[in-house]
């Protein structure tokens, strides 16, 4: 049986404040987090005790005892115990590949409601033994004899003690993130000035959100924090200019801990529904997703910038739909750095990039900068790697409903690995 | 009545063992004594520490039971004081009644008051209720009642009969395991104030009678709500019986049941099946 598909709403998301690093959640797990954004949502939609088609969330920075992360926050949240959950985990794509998960099984009729959602902490993070001390542990362990026992331990050296930490490097190079996008931003020549006044632009337009009321519906407050601790919003380009930079090397280094997103706490979560789900629970279709689409790039071995995937996948989003770069109202591009998304920008609007990597006639062109980011993104946020999709997607869907019917947004998030995650919002 | 305000709360160490070098020679009727603390903040990583301990997750409001070691020094100081009819060491928790009126928020400004009443004749000795009453900005928000039995002491003439049950239905098997560790019961001392020596170790456990370590009571209870994580209601009167004590180490089973909007459990050792703790939760 082939069902017809039918696009699926949101209704409507919470999240909790982010908290800066080792700040003011320091003590939370991402399971204390999580389950608190879902009670957050469950309280904001009257969902106590509901039984709902599923909970789909994760986090990138894991626990192994979190293996069932968000089953386990189901189960102590106000949901019904009876609403089957699973962990996705696409590094900082997560939260919105939770959420086109999510709605594509309200796609295809397999379920009528659903939550998506993340969860991150870099101050509980999952550290672990040092890797040759833990392979002496396991010798350890199978040892049968005395000797074996012996041998196993002798292989102990005073440095394995010293635990692992996550670190925010790449693997196969062995670069930090922000090592990477200095190189792509030092590639696309983007200057230290345009990232400062994204940065500035992002804290404006987040703290003005704030104070005109947008996130009353949107964000619950935690453990004393009510707006995201990393809001500077008397910031200024000339505070930030003052800033030495931390990615790159030498002359030519632009990006600062101002035009960087620095390390986050913090969960989210959406709820999406059938339009039938939502009329009949008497709550609000902010918007729908209308459709989604993933990339990735070869930054190991082809040249491609680690953080340049969203740019590869717009356009083949665009193609499907019959839409070209203009035909939005809104524009959520993920500033993990400020220069990503100038340089992301700058890529759509070359000739050969457009026509060499993504196989285009034309260029993209150009976006009405005015439509970008316009209630703050990540710089000003901060951006706990899982649950900057949710903040995303909810603060869209708002935006769209907002703006009144037939809006449409473009959601574009960058991802560890050379990975990104795009999606179109309409209300 | 007297009403005697504390500044800060009191070290529950010193009063232990003052209360234990004067243990001896105690008796006559409850002092009627009142103590209290205002405008008490739990700090948050307090809170934290004892929500780890007990299972609780952080939510932005205090565990249903926290309220408990806010009022606990008081209690404690009120038990130590020489006014006080019974000796503190050896006093056993019995039964616990908490009425959680609403969720208390981090962060909120508590005015505790402890005291304590109805001394009552038990086939065993005598008990005695200590109770708290937690109020922010002049409304009470949190209750709660400890009796505890002295063995072998004598309620004075005219004392009723101590009320040491509690209700509750038929239970099935527990489904929830708990391995109890040997150290369970410094880890929860560390984070409630309780160092009753009963709790600390073996060897400080012998010296009241018991063969071993036991775990702290309002752990075991702590640790059964927050296994209700998610399933309790917002408003709701907690009322458990501490029934034979946990030694450390031990593996205990829980055992739910939905009942009246809330739930009957009940706590059991996983081999032996003796009842440990039974109780109710309802809505209020």
């Amino acid at each position: 049986m082939a069902p017809q598909t039918r696009q699926a709403a949101i209704v409507g998301g919470n999240r909790i404040p982010f908290a800066r690093s080792n700040g003011a959640y320091a003590s939370a797990s991402n399971q204390d987090m999580l389950t608190a954004t879902l009670d957050g949502l469950v309280a904001r939609f009257g969902l106590q005790g509901q039984l709902l088609g599923e909970v789909v969330a994760g986090a990138v920075l894991k626990h192994a005892r979190d293996f069932n992360l968000t089953r386990e926050s189901v189960l102590g949240s106000r949901l019904a115990a009876t609403t089957p959950a699973y962990d996705v985990q696409q590094a900082c794509g997560t939260g919105l590949e939770a959420a086109i998960l999510v709605a594509n099984k309200i796609a295809l009729g397999q379920i009528e409601s659903g939550i998506a959602g993340g969860a991150d902490t870099t101050s509980d993070a999952p550290l672990a033994i040092h890797d040759e001390m833990r392979r002496v542990l396991i010798t350890l362990s199978n040892a049968r004899t005395v000797q074996q026992r012996l041998k196993a331990l002798a292989g102990v050296r005073p440095g394995m003690f010293v635990p692992e930490a996550p670190r925010n490097a790449e693997p196969r190079t062995g670069l930090a993130m922000g090592d990477h996008a200095a190189i792509t931003a030092k590639e696309w020549g983007i200057g230290r000035h345009e990232q400062d006044e994204l940065a500035v632009a992002s804290h404006r337009n987040l703290a003005a959100a704030y104070d005109r009321g947008f996130f009353d519906d949107l964000v619950t407050p935690y453990l004393g924090l009510a707006r995201d601790q990393n809001l500077r919003p008397d910031t200024s380009v000339e505070k930030l200019a003052a800033l030495t930079p931390v990615f790159g090397k030498g002359e030519g280094a632009t990006m600062t801990a101002g035009n960087s997103t620095p390390l986050t706490d913090g969960a989210s979560a959406v709820l999406l529904a059938s339009d039938e789900w939502a009329a009949a629970h008497d709550l609000p279709v902010l918007a729908h997703l209308v459709d989604a689409q993933t990339a990735a790039v070869d930054h190991v071995h082809a040249g491609e910038g680690l953080l340049m995937a969203p740019a590869h996948a717009v356009p083949v989003l665009l193609a499907r739909n019959g839409l070209t770069l203009q035909d939005f109202d809104f524009y959520e591009i993920h500033e993990a750095f400020a220069s990503t998304v100038l340089a992301t920008l700058k890529a759509w609007e070359d000739p050969s990039f457009c026509r060499e990597k993504l196989g285009l006639d034309a260029p993209l062109g150009p976006i009405d900068r005015s439509k970008l980011n316009v209630n703050g993104s990540s710089l000003a946020a901060g951006h706990p790697f899982a649950a900057t999709g949710g903040r995303i997607v909810a603060t869209l869907a708002k935006l769209l409903h907002e703006a009144g019917r037939g809006r449409r947004g473009l959601i574009s998030i960058c991802a560890a690995g050379g990975q990104g995650v795009v999606a179109i919002l309409e209300s | 009545m007297t009403r005697r305000e504390l500044e800060e709360a009191p070290s529950t160490a010193a009063l232990f063992a003052r209360a234990a070098a004067t243990a001896r020679g105690r008796g006559g009727a409850l002092p009627d004594t009142r103590l209290a603390r205002t405008g008490v903040v739990a700090d948050p990583a307090d809170v934290a520490a004892y929500a780890r301990v007990c299972g609780f997750g952080l939510t932005g409001a205090l565990p249903v039971t926290h309220p408990h070691v806010l009022t606990f020094p008081l209690q404690v100081a009120l038990m130590a004081d020489r006014a006080f009819p019974l000796a503190l060491p050896g006093l056993v928790h019995v039964r616990n009644r908490i009425d959680a009126l609403r969720p208390i928020g981090l962060g909120e400004a508590l005015d505790l008051e402890v005291w304590a009443e109805r001394f009552a004749r038990h086939r065993s000795g005598a008990t005695v209720d200590l109770c708290a009453s937690v109020s922010a900005a002049g409304v009470e928000v949190w209750r709660g009642r400890s009796t505890y039995l002295a063995r072998g002491a004598t309620a004075p003439e005219g004392a009723p009969d101590a009320d040491v049950e509690v209700g509750g239905g038929a239970l099935p098997d527990g489904a929830v395991h708990w391995r109890v560790p040997a150290d369970a019961g410094r880890r929860y001392a560390g984070v409630s104030g309780d160092v009753n020596p009963i709790h600390l170790s073996g060897l400080t456990a012998k010296a009241f009678g018991f063969k071993r370590a036991i775990a702290h009571g309002m752990w075991l209870e702590a640790r059964a709500l927050a296994a209700l994580e998610g399933r309790l209601p917002e408003a709701l009167t907690a009322d458990v019986a501490f029934r034979k004590p946990v030694f450390l180490p031990s593996t205990v089973t829980l055992a739910t049941a939905p009942a009246d909007g809330g739930w009957d459990l009940a706590l059991r050792n996983a081999v032996a099946g003796t009842e440990h703790l039974r109780g109710t939760v309802r809505p209020l």
